[in-house]
């Protein structure tokens, strides 16, 4: 019933195929998933403003010197940041035909990002707790619109690699296929740079 | 046995939705991913949606035919201006710019169809959906949008039952400008690549149609422009409905933000807006002309220098809010900069038409006057760039002139003669001359008519989004004017419409050619083959199919070549292999030419759309996952099923 | 979600297989995922050749490894500096905190998304999203006196 044939020792050499036949030599879902990217850029880019803008000014608390826990934020930075790593090496385990490592590493991925995100419930549900809602005061509305929004985007992420996670496991994704797990790396790794300007610039730049 | 997608072929297939074969019929429609059936899709939905923006305007004028009208409310006033507003630019302007796009950007760069057929098609799905959405607003939630098509805070953002906006109005407004959004940045993505990566061979650049050129760098505005808008637009909805402080002053939230985030995409948009129109009259006036486009790398570079300095003026929106001298001196600056380029570009055209053989066709009138009305709606633009000016005309008629100038005069007028002068080329008959020519003066009396008068109005005082005025200031006569005005437009837009009916069936039949034309469309046959071309041509020149046709003789006179020695496109040898994308083997050949399977999946993700936004405006959980279940399936069948199946 | 039609080149990669004498993809024993992992991978040291739209060779998993490494260290640092806030000027902080912010969104978009690797086109594009959001936002703050307060 499976149609897929992958023959021993095919899989190295098609990784050498032939360049795509464009104007700029490089494939067209790459270039717009890069598009993508930039135009997402100018998307976040409002919302950091917004934070930037309204912090520090006259409001009710909680203030974020008084929610900010930033050993557990530290952690969950670091998760994600090592499920970057884990991205390009499942990419690297695909290119190379290593069908095991690729499997291994997309769910890795997975895994971490659902823990960043398990993380951030976390977070969220405790700085509700001290008395931070969406509407409480400008910084309640601004950090959690900016970080909310960037956790659907990891959220997003998320399924997308367990659905290519779903298809490796079916024998459905071979070294032919590597682009799709570089687009959807590279969408991970957009996600996780977001992150590591939100946590520079939200938690750890004082006041 | 083995057959195209064995090696991609998913093991088991959802044998749910047999993959549509059909690409003619009625129901073709609904699955087709052909990007001229798609430019024919946009180019009707709009055209219907400039009608309706249109009998908007024409109750507007009704309402403000006389002193102390009694026609409308105020509530149906604000309604009434705002969705005119919301219309014409977002559901007329833009994807009219889409449609011609759609239907020659693959047909002038030699490829046979754009890099991504399926979100191509879920562009006009989505930008129908969001439409509908927004248009819904009329028969349920209250209110249509009525905050201006601006939205300006804490007007539109404050929640419902704690502001003065009756009714849901902001929230479909805000909802749906995003629907809108999410579907005119995946166009501008696939026009990119497709202009980036599948040009023909030989075809650089510099050899690209003006109109192609204008459409990749309004694609790279869209692109953006878009996701500022979002931002303010989700923030706009999360203070209406989760009491978020954005622009709340009581809770510090300052309105001005959104007035930053919402111009920084306003200005580019009015960019997105006339570019299009720019880069079809630099199309037209060469042809009926006889002459190449006078300076084309200037013309290039001047659009691309607009769609740059575009991004660096938007604060002249905000010249009356107190930002300070320094900020708006600044801009003033920057302001009167932008007059740079684009006076360039009318310089170049005129000097196109200059002792050329002119042949005053209906699309070559339109295109003059695209000219003319234009530079009226710039030389106000420029006035409002100096800042003590713009103080007194802000708010007033003289803005609605200025931009009325440049948008109708502007890309309206472009547009009219676009349809003129391809109209041929999408029905294989050509629109009558003589209802064209009623169609433009009856245009230009309307529009001048209408619109002139608004400058001195705004000068006299007349505020702006006002839905009465009192009778005694002077304005009754000018008011009066430009409702007559207004209905001479509709009758030329109606002789325009009975045109387009009357011609697909009786109109003059067209061949490849009709208007001797400079540009790669017109090698094809009229309408073109689903493949568009038999063999990509190899591209040797600008204006390559005028070079097949012409060559010179000693005194620089065009001479026609014999047409048994013309080497005609199909006969070209395809260059570069003649391998593209889609397959290249020349259909005369007896070699299939594979061309992308229709599709269902862009639709059944498009139609999610409407459902998540009912949901978010009445916050009605329940729609939510019956709308991820329509996104979540059209995407997943969408990513499983290969682009071609035989 | 790969959307440009396969060319004719898919219907003749096919063929060669056949020609080959192996038998049809469907009478080999096994599912695809056991012949795939019958087939051994190339060891991680091995250095590929390039794949097309590159310009340099791809990193190895090694780069990788050592790149997280030194991610670590520059985000430990960062979460130092933080808890050194009294005894620190606020000013050198701020500066210390976006430099290793920049230096840690360089090392991903240089290494992981592979712009160090591959052609030039696709870093023009991220830097002129970037740029664009960085200009037009800082005016956006400074008009609103973010900077000056």
């Amino acid at each position: 019933m499976d149609q897929v044939a992958v023959p021993p020792g095919h899989d190295v050499v098609e990784a050498g195929r032939e360049p795509p036949a464009t104007g700029t030599g490089v494939s067209n879902t790459k270039l717009a998933m890069w598009l993508f990217l930039s135009s997402d850029c100018l998307f976040f880019g409002a919302f950091i403003s917004a934070y930037l803008f309204y912090r520090g000014r006259p409001q009710p608390g909680p203030h974020p010197a008084d929610v900010y826990n930033i050993p557990f934020t530290s952690v969950t930075s670091f998760i994600l940041l090592m499920s970057s790593l884990t991205m390009v090496l499942a990419l690297a385990a695909i290119i190379r035909g290593d069908y095991r490592r690729l499997r291994i590493w997309l769910l890795a991925t997975a895994l971490f990002g659902a823990t960043f995100i398990g993380g951030q419930v976390f977070e969220f549900t405790e700085f509700y707790r001290q008395g931070l809602s969406l509407d409480k005061n400008l910084f309640g509305s601004s950090f959690f619109v900016l970080t909310g929004l960037h956790g659907a985007h990891v959220t997003a992420g998320i399924i997308w690699l367990l659905s290519l996670w779903g298809l490796a496991t079916q024998g459905r994704l071979t070294s032919r296929d590597s682009e799709r797990v570089e687009i959807a790396g590279l969408y991970w790794h957009f996600v996780d740079v977001v992150w590591i300007v939100i946590f520079t610039v939200v938690y750890l730049i004082p006041k | 046995m083995t057959t195209v997608d064995t090696v991609q072929a998913p093991a088991r297939r959802l044998r749910v939705l047999r993959r549509p074969r059909a690409t003619t019929g009625f129901w073709s429609w609904f699955t087709t991913i052909d990007h001229k059936k798609i430019g024919i899709m946009y180019g009707t939905t709009a055209l219907a949606f400039f009608v309706v923006g249109g009998v908007e305007a024409l109750l507007l004028r009704l309402q403000l035919a006389g002193p102390n009208g009694t026609l409308l409310t105020a509530a149906q006033y604000n309604e009434l201006f705002t969705m005119h507003g919301t219309t014409m630019i977002f559901l007329m302007g833009m994807p009219l710019a889409v449609a011609f796009g759609n239907y020659l950007i693959p047909l002038q760069i030699g490829a046979r169809d754009v890099a991504f057929p399926r979100l191509n098609a879920f562009g006009y799905w989505g930008f129908l959906m969001g439409g509908l959405f927004i248009y819904s607003s009329f028969f349920i939630g209250g209110s249509a949008p009525n905050g201006g098509w601006f939205g300006y805070t804490p007007l539109t953002s404050t929640p419902l039952g704690r502001g003065f906006l009756p009714g849901h109005g902001a929230d479909f407004w805000a909802v749906g400008i995003i629907m809108l959004g999410i579907a005119s940045t995946t166009t501008a993505i696939n026009f990119i690549v497709t202009v980036l990566n599948m040009r023909a061979p030989g075809m650089t650049f510099m050899r690209m149609p003006v109109f192609t050129w204008m459409m990749t760098v309004t694609a790279f505005l869209t692109l953006f422009a878009m996701p500022i808008i979002t931002a303010a637009l989700i923030m706009v909805y999360f203070d209406r409905n989760f009491g978020t402080n954005f622009f709340q002053p009581a809770n510090g939230g300052d309105p001005l933000l959104y007035q930053h985030l919402f111009w920084l995409f306003g200005h580019p948009e009015v960019y997105i807006l006339i570019l299009p129109g720019m880069g079809i009259v630099s199309e037209v006036l060469p042809v009926f002309s006889r002459k190449p486009l006078f300076g084309y790398p200037v013309v290039v570079f001047s659009g691309i220098a607009i769609g740059f300095i575009g991004w660096g003026v938007w604060v002249h929106h905000m010249f009356a809010t107190g930002l300070g001298p320094v900020a708006v001196s600044a801009f003033a600056l920057s302001t009167m900069i932008i007059a740079v380029p684009t006076g360039v570009k009318i310089f170049n055209w005129l000097a196109t038409v200059w002792r050329g053989a002119v042949k005053l066709t209906t699309a070559m009138l339109f295109a003059l006057g695209f000219i003319a009305e234009f530079t009226i709606g710039g030389l106000s633009g420029v006035l409002h760039s100096v800042v003590p000016a713009d103080t007194q005309q802000t708010d007033t008629y003289f803005v609605v002139a200025h931009f009325h100038y440049v948008l109708f005069g502007g890309l309206v007028f472009g547009i009219f003669g676009g349809f003129y002068y391809w109209f041929p080329k999408l029905y294989g008959r050509s629109l009558d001359e003589r209802l064209g020519k009623a169609h433009f003066w009856l245009t230009v009396i309307g529009f001048n008519l209408t619109f002139f008068p608004m400058h001195f109005l705004g000068l006299l005082g007349m505020p702006r989004r006002t839905y009465r005025y009192d009778t005694g200031l002077g304005w009754d006569f000018l008011n009066q004017l430009e409702t007559i005005g207004a209905f001479i437009i509709a009758l030329a837009v109606l002789i325009f419409v009975v045109n387009i009916f009357v011609s697909r069936r009786h109109g003059k039949p067209a061949g490849n050619d009709p208007w001797d034309a400079r540009t790669l469309e017109w090698s094809t046959p009229s309408p073109p083959p689903m493949y568009n071309f038999a063999e990509i041509p190899q591209v040797e020149a600008r204006d390559d199919l005028w070079h097949r046709k012409y060559t010179e003789d000693e005194t620089g006179h065009a001479v026609r070549i014999p047409s048994g020695a013309a080497v005609a496109v199909e006969e070209r040898p395809a260059g570069g292999g003649g391998e593209d994308e889609h397959g290249g083997e020349g259909h005369g050949e007896g070699h299939g030419v594979h061309m992308p399977s229709p599709s269902y999946f862009p639709l059944v993700l498009a139609l999610g759309l409407p459902i998540l936004g009912y949901a978010a405006v009445f916050q009605a959980l329940w729609l939510v996952p019956i709308g991820a279940l329509f996104v979540a399936f059209g995407l997943y069948a969408w990513a499983i099923e290969p682009p071609t199946e035989p | 979600m790969a959307d440009e039609p396969t060319s004719a080149g898919t219907t003749t990669e096919a063929e060669p297989r056949e020609t080959e004498g192996e038998a049809p993809a469907e009478d080999q024993p096994g599912t695809a995922l056991e012949r795939a992992e019958a087939a051994p991978p190339v060891p991680a040291r091995e250095q590929l050749p390039m794949l097309p739209g590159e310009v340099r060779p791809h990193p190895t998993p090694q780069r990788y490894v050592m790149i997280a490494a030194i991610l670590v260290v520059v985000t430990s640092a960062e979460i130092g500096l933080y808890y050194l806030q009294g005894d620190v000027p606020d000013g050198l902080i701020i500066v210390f905190l976006l430099i290793s912010m920049a230096i840690k969104f360089s090392l991903v978009a240089s290494w992981y998304m592979h712009l160090r690797t591959d052609k030039p086109i696709f870093r023009r594009f991220f830097v002129l999203g970037i740029f664009a959001a960085v200009t037009l936002y800082l005016i956006v703050l400074t008009t609103l006196h973010v900077f000056s307060r």
